[in-house]
This record gives structure tokens, sequence and C-alpha cells, in this order.
């Protein structure tokens, strides 16, 4: 089967030229859409056209593993733990590795970090900002974690700040804040499916997004597009069932699949155009059958005019 | 363990497998089948709430759906309330303590970056619609996580760091804080008084002052605390819950269903049955009667040789999963379930939950076909 690009064909309205990508591309949506799978795309792409880019993973790294598989060695895989994150973070706070680590080792810090959300969520985004500063002029992709708590991340220096009021926790806020989640510093790429439910939570972390960080959404990547079929097999379906016969009955079957994939790509296609109307740009990557490859991802982002 | 708690499954897997319906089209089963069942949501996504036509709150709402005969509910928790649901719960008989929390910047600023904290407050809410309620079964959808199953833990944990001496050190924190003296006198070297300067001095007073008083209140409702979470932790671990792991032919499903697999026998419950969903090894009966036919048009022909030819490489997939699967989880049941080619939630859940009727024995804890065959 051809993978051409699910949106050729399709009239897309006129709208101003997208603003272009930061240094970090922070890749935001809710589980399962396949995030790290495009970000790994992203960054497969950013090391065939900038002969490096740095992938950053929150967790146990498997899942970016598998997805950079081939992606080759320009792309260097960044997998981040809480607990790696939290002292690399304290260090400089404490001005040493060594007293980072005998207080957080401490037996009343530690069983706190293990239940307190908020720090680890500081340490990584810091991890993310010390990244970007030692490796000027390299791309950082970051995997974020799925949608509702990513917002949350986001929002966390500037609460931070606002609360604490002073001191090098402060400072430490501010600085994620002014060097790592301002414009021209980070864009935001959200990943999306051509399913009404997925799309309805992908406007609505759009609008969070904008309401409660200082940053905006700058690319969509719809995900698992279907491919396009015949225009005319829906008609021909719809023309056998309504003929009437032993084929009658299987025809309107087929009708109502066909309808739904033409509805799955309309949907996508209708409810992201009112966003792209709003200066965001989309990319449709298709359905694959199969997994799809870094290399197989960079190849149709790199057709869809990304980055 | 009383003998009217309803039976539990956990439905877990990691993210795009299609739990969150399978969960509901589940529910939807059990519920037709006779069985009144609840349906719990503690992933924060909306979705199932939306396919259902549910509204996300503490309560348990009916759903109405056609032939549950009112047998079905759902709970879906707000996660920006859970930690407010969580304290109202914990604090009801220490309203002085309550008002001080309530008005703890810590605590506010807490309020949506918890995600433990929503997954026990849900399950806080389970055990009391359990108590409540005259439930046969409850259906929990987790996040789609690998450490969405670790929530049956939480309890234990908290319980743990509340009772320890982390939470006696730190509610001293607040009065040395606000006793102006930095340090704890007379303790030497790298002890507690060092760190605790070294700590004031790098998050600043406030954070530490509102540390202290968070966790002295929380010592105020310790043994309310445990008591609480006990029932949801007997209900979660006891042997009238069941886990059903879900998972879909990709690399990432078949990666995050063994590790799930691990992670639920290390806690003790183990995995009762795998769903593979976008499983269908055959084609769908109206392909099988419209090929080769000469009523059908080139353009069709060419729509459905697409559709046959993805369906192919599914059902490859798919076969390729499930002989890895019963390698490598020999003894744990596997049902597979079709790929249902729809938009519409409330149909994908309706279409599953008719294939996954002749499983439901397999899929409810083993206890319950004990006695009710």
């Amino acid at each position: 089967m051809s993978q051409h690009s699910p949106s050729s064909g399709e009239a897309t309205p006129p709208r101003a030229p997208p603003r272009s990508l930061s240094q970090a591309l922070l890749v935001l949506g809710k589980g399962g859409v396949g995030k790290t799978t495009i970000a790994a795309g992203l960054a497969a792409l950013e090391a065939q056209t900038h002969g490096a880019a740095i992938f950053v993973e929150f967790g146990d790294g498997d899942a970016g593993k598998r997805a950079l598989a081939g992606a080759g060695r320009a792309v260097r895989h960044v997998v981040i733990r809480p607990i790696d994150a939290a002292q690399r973070a304290a260090a400089p706070l404490f001005g040493s590795a060594t007293v980072a680590k005998i207080v957080l080792g401490n037996f009343a810090i530690k069983p706190l970090l293990a239940v307190a959300p908020a720090i680890r969520e500081l340490a990584m985004l810091e991890v993310v900002r010390q990244l970007a500063a030692d490796n000027p002029g390299v791309r950082v992709i970051v995997d974020m974690p799925a949608t509702g708590h990513s917002v949350a991340w986001l929002r966390v220096p500037t609460q931070g700040r606002d609360f604490l009021g002073s001191g090098p926790l402060f400072e430490l806020c501010d600085r994620i804040r002014r060097e790592l989640l301002s414009p021209g510093r980070a864009s935001i790429i959200v990943v999306s499916l051509p399913e009404r439910l997925v799309i309805e939570e992908t406007l609505e972390l759009c609008a969070a997004v904008a309401r409660e960080t200082s940053l905006a959404v700058d690319r969509i990547a719809v995900n698992r597009v279907p491919v396009a079929l015949p225009r005319e097999a829906l008609t021909d379906a719809h023309a056998l069932a309504a003929a009437g016969g032993p084929l009658a009955g299987a025809a309107a079957e087929l009708a109502v699949v066909l309808a739904a994939r033409e509805a799955q790509r309309g949907e996508a296609v209708a409810a992201l155009d009112s966003l792209a109307g709003k200066e965001h740009t989309v990319w449709h990557l298709p359905l694959a059958p199969g997994d799809p490859s870094a290399r197989d991802v960079a190849r149709w982002l790199l057709a869809e005019g990304a980055p | 363990m009383s003998a009217t708690d309803p039976l539990v499954i956990v439905c877990a897997g990691g993210g795009g497998v299609g739990k969150t319906t399978t969960s509901a089209a589940l529910a939807l089963a059990l519920a037709r089948a006779g069985r009144s069942t609840l349906i719990v949501t503690i992933d924060p996504a909306r979705r199932l709430a939306g396919a259902m036509g549910v509204s996300i709150t503490d309560e348990v709402t009916p759903v109405a759906l056609a032939d549950t005969g009112d047998r079905l509910s759902a709970l879906m928790p707000d996660p920006r309330r859970s930690l407010h649901t969580f304290a109202e719960q914990l604090f009801e008989h220490e309203p002085v303590a309550k008002a001080r929390l309530l008005a703890n910047k810590l605590y506010i600023g807490l309020a949506d970056a918890a995600a433990g904290i929503h997954e026990l407050v849900a399950m806080n809410l389970v055990a009391r619609a359990a108590e409540r309620g005259s439930f046969d079964v409850v259906v929990i959808d987790t996040a789609p996580s690998r450490q969405a199953v670790d929530f049956v833990t939480l309890p234990g944990r908290l319980a743990a760091l509340l009772g320890g001496r982390t939470v006696s050190w730190l509610g001293g924190l607040a009065e040395r804080a606000n006793g102006g003296a930095s340090g704890g006198g007379g303790l030497v070297g790298w002890g507690a008084g060092h760190v605790e300067s070294l700590l004031a001095k790098v998050t600043g007073p406030v954070l530490v002052r509102d540390t202290g008083d968070l966790f002295r209140d929380l010592a105020v409702v310790r043994e309310r605390f445990v008591a609480l979470t006990q029932h949801a932790a007997k209900l979660l671990l006891g042997p009238r819950a069941a886990y059903v792991l879900v998972t879909a032919p990709t690399a990432a499903g078949r990666d995050d269903v063994q590790f799930l697999h691990k992670r639920l026998e290390k806690l003790g419950p183990g995995a009762r049955a795998v769903v593979m969903n976008r499983a269908d090894t055959v084609a769908a009966p109206y392909a099988r009667a419209l090929r080769g036919q000469r009523a059908v048009t080139p353009a069709l022909a060419a729509a459905m040789a697409v559709l046959d030819d993805e369906r192919a490489v599914r059902a490859a997939a798919a076969d390729g999963l499930s002989a890895e699967l019963r390698a490598r989880l020999p003894g744990v049941p596997l049902v597979r379930l079709p790929f249902i080619e729809s938009t519409a939630p409330e149909r994908v859940v309706a279409s599953l939950s008719v294939e996954l009727e002749p499983h439901l024995h397999t899929l409810l804890p083993a206890v319950a076909s004990a006695k009710r065959p």
C-alpha cells in the first residue's frame, strides 16, 4: 500500500506563515496518540537535516528506545528519571552535588519527594533547561508526559515562583520560566488523532496551554489519518445497497464502514482547520497498519513541511 | 472482608490500546447480563464520560443506555477536585485543622499537581459507593501508564509516610520556623538540624513553614486516613478483585502488557486475563460476501482491497503478539476483539460489549465463577 501524505489533494485555507520553531520542542498529547513516535520522528528529521538532535524522555527509557530504533547515532537519547533529576537540579542550589545528595537522601525528604509531584516536575524541567543551555544550536525534543499532567507541568514553575517569593528555589522556578518556558525558547507541538473525543481533548489542551502558560501551541500533528479511498466508493456502496438483491445487506454494512472512515478524515480536517485559522500549522501523518519507524515518521513530517 | 463487597475488575494497559472503551464495553456487557455494575474511571481524560453521556463528579450517576435496565452506573471523579475531596474526607471531624489546611498556600498549590492523590480519592469513593450501593461488579479504568497499577500500594505508602518520623520532623519544622530558630539545636554533624537549615536556605522560609504546618495537620488525621483507605486496599487486593490487561498489536502494546504483568505478579494479584483489541483474524462477513462479485465496481473493489490490506497487517501483528503472550504469560487467558471501524465512541462501546459477552466468566474474578457458575 502506498504511504502518500493523507492531506494531499485537499484544499487548505490561506494562512499566515507559521512561527518558526524554537530550540526546545515540547511534544504534548494524551496517552496513546503516538506522542513518542512523533517526537522520535522529529528528532530523526532534525538529525538528518542538522546533524544532531537530543531526544528527551521521562521515565524508564523503553518507549524512546523502541521509537528511535534506526534513527541513527546523530540522535542523542536522554532518559530523565525523577530521582536523578532532583539531584541534578538541586546540585547548584546546594552548592555541591554531594550536599544535594545528602539533603535529598535525608530520612524525611526522601519519602516526601516520592509523593510530592511538583518537586519532581520542577527538577525534570530544570534538567531540560540545562540540556538546552549546554547544547546551543542543538534542538531538544521533549516527549512530555500525557495530557492532563503536561499542562500542570508547565504551570509548576510559575506557581512555585509566585508561592515562594524569594530564595534559590524561587530563582530556579524563575529561570525555568525565562530560559525554557517562554516564547522563542520553547515551541509546543500537540499530537492528536482523527477521532472525535481525542480532537475535543486536543482543543481543550490548546485552550489550557494558551490560558495557563506563557506559551502557545505552535504545531498540531494529527497522527494515524487513514489513507483516502476512491471517492466513488461510498456512492457505489450506497447504490449497491439501494439496488436490493442478495448483496444489499453486505453493501450497506460496507457503506457504514466507508462513511465512518470518511467522517474520520473529515472530522480531523474540519476541527483542526478551525485551529489552523488561528495560526497553527497542522501536520497530517498517515495511518500505518504496523509500527512506523522514526525514519518513516521523519519522511512524513518532511512531506508535511516540518519542521 | 464483607460477603457483600462487589467483585472488582481493574483494567490496566498502556496508552492507545483502547482501554477506556474496553472498560466501558465490559461494564455494559455485565449490566446487560443482569449484574448491577459500576464503571469507574481514574483516567484524567474525559473520553469515557463523553461516550456514556455522564458528567464528571464525585457522585455515582446512573448511565442511561439501552438494555441495561438501570443496572449501569458510573463514577468519574474530577481530578482537579480530588485533593479537596480528600481533605474533606480526612478532616471531617477536625474543623480547626481543616480550616488551616484549606488556607495553606502549599496545599492550594498542590491541588492540581497531585496525581497519586487523585487515584487514592477515586478508590475511597469506590469504597464508599461499595458500602452504600448494592453493586455486583465494579469495573475500574486505570490511567494509561505503566505506573497505573501502583496505586494499589499508595494507601500503604502514604500511611507509612504519615506514621513515620518524617511527619513529626516536618511538622516540627513549622514550630521551629515560626519560633525563628533555623536549626535543630543539639543535633551534631549532618543531622536533621543541618539538613533543615540548608533546606530553609534553599527553599525560603515560606515553604518550610507551610510544609511544616501541612504535615502537622496531616499527623492529626493519620488514624482517620488509615481507616479511610483500608477498605479501598481490601477491595483492590482481596480475592474478589481481578486485573485485566488490555493491549493492542503494536510494539508499545506488547511491551506495556509484559511490563504490567510482571508488576502485577510483584504486587500480588497477578493478571486474570489479557484482552487484545484490533485483533480480528478473518475478514468481516460483508467483505466475504462482496468479494469477487460482479456488481462490485472498480472503486468499491479498490476500497475493499485497502481495507483488507490493513486488516491483514493487523491480523498478522495480532497473531504474532498472541503467540508471544501465550509463551510469556502461560495460563493467562487471551481474549481477542475485532477492530471496530467507527468514529462514534458509543457505537464502538456497544459493538465491543457484544464481542465481550461470551468472555465475561474469563474476565470476572475467579471467586465469581466458583459461586455463580
